[in-house]
């Protein structure tokens, strides 16, 4: 359900026909927010997205979003580590990392998911 | 979230937000097909003015947010865009949309 572009490249625009819904996180928007509840409000919905990515296994992207695989790494036991859906797993932590961070650092009642723990801090 | 229950009160300015990330905005390849994109679809609603895609630059930081502006000749055509485009999927992200502010946005306070 990919739409042609006229360059043979395809949109990054999904399916006009599938609407998504996330309970109580409307996606229209009323007036007269600020910035800063805009902000936070999207940095909730989306770490809401990415947890529900995560929680469901649904973590790969479409062939055209992907990017190009790096050459394998193998542990230990000869199994490859650097796997693609490891790989997209880790984008998805590291990127909701962030957004908890902003939370954190912008807004004095944001809460960080349940299921995130400190500990789980990346190492660059 | 109180935000379900507040006035919508359209305005020209188009803003849609959790489109793109950081990372993206800096790839240069990137940004020109996440403009043509967006405009290729937005142009479906009404007719596009002007276009801003903030990118992050040395002296400004920008929210994980993904904010687009899409100025639309009408607010009629900013309406219709509003509703079409909300809950839409671009980059495997839920697309949430908004107004903005007319004044704001024609003095780059974005």
């Amino acid at each position: 359900n990919m739409v042609q572009e006229p360059r043979g490249r395809t949109t990054r625009w999904g399916d006009p026909n599938v609407k998504v819904n996330f309970p109580g996180l409307p996606t229209n928007l009323p007036a007269r927010l600020s910035k800063d509840e805009i902000d936070s409000y999207i940095i909730n919905l989306r770490i809401e997205e990415i947890s529900q990515k995560l929680r469901t296994g649904n973590v790969i992207p479409p062939e055209r979003a992907r990017s190009p695989s790096p050459e394998p790494v193998y542990g230990a036991d000869g199994k490859r580590i650097n796997t693609r859906e490891y790989r997209y797993r880790k984008k998805l932590e590291d990127e909701r990392h962030k957004l908890i961070e902003e939370g954190q650092r912008r807004f004095k009642d944001f809460k960080p998911p349940a299921d995130y723990k400190k500990s789980n801090k990346h190492v660059e | 979230y109180q935000i379900v229950n507040g006035k919508i009160e359209p305005t020209k300015i188009l803003l849609l937000l959790n489109m793109v990330t950081e990372e993206e905005l800096l790839n240069d390849q990137f940004y020109e097909e996440i403009r043509e994109d967006v405009m290729n679809e937005c142009k479906n609603f009404g007719n596009i003015l002007s276009i801003k895609i903030p990118r992050p630059t040395e002296n400004k930081e920008l929210s994980n947010v993904g904010k687009i502006y899409i100025e639309y000749e009408t607010t009629d055509q900013s309406m219709i865009a509003y509703k079409a485009l909300a809950g839409r999927k671009f980059n495997e992200r839920t697309v949430v949309t908004a107004y903005y502010s007319e004044m704001q946005y024609l003095a780059d306070d974005i």
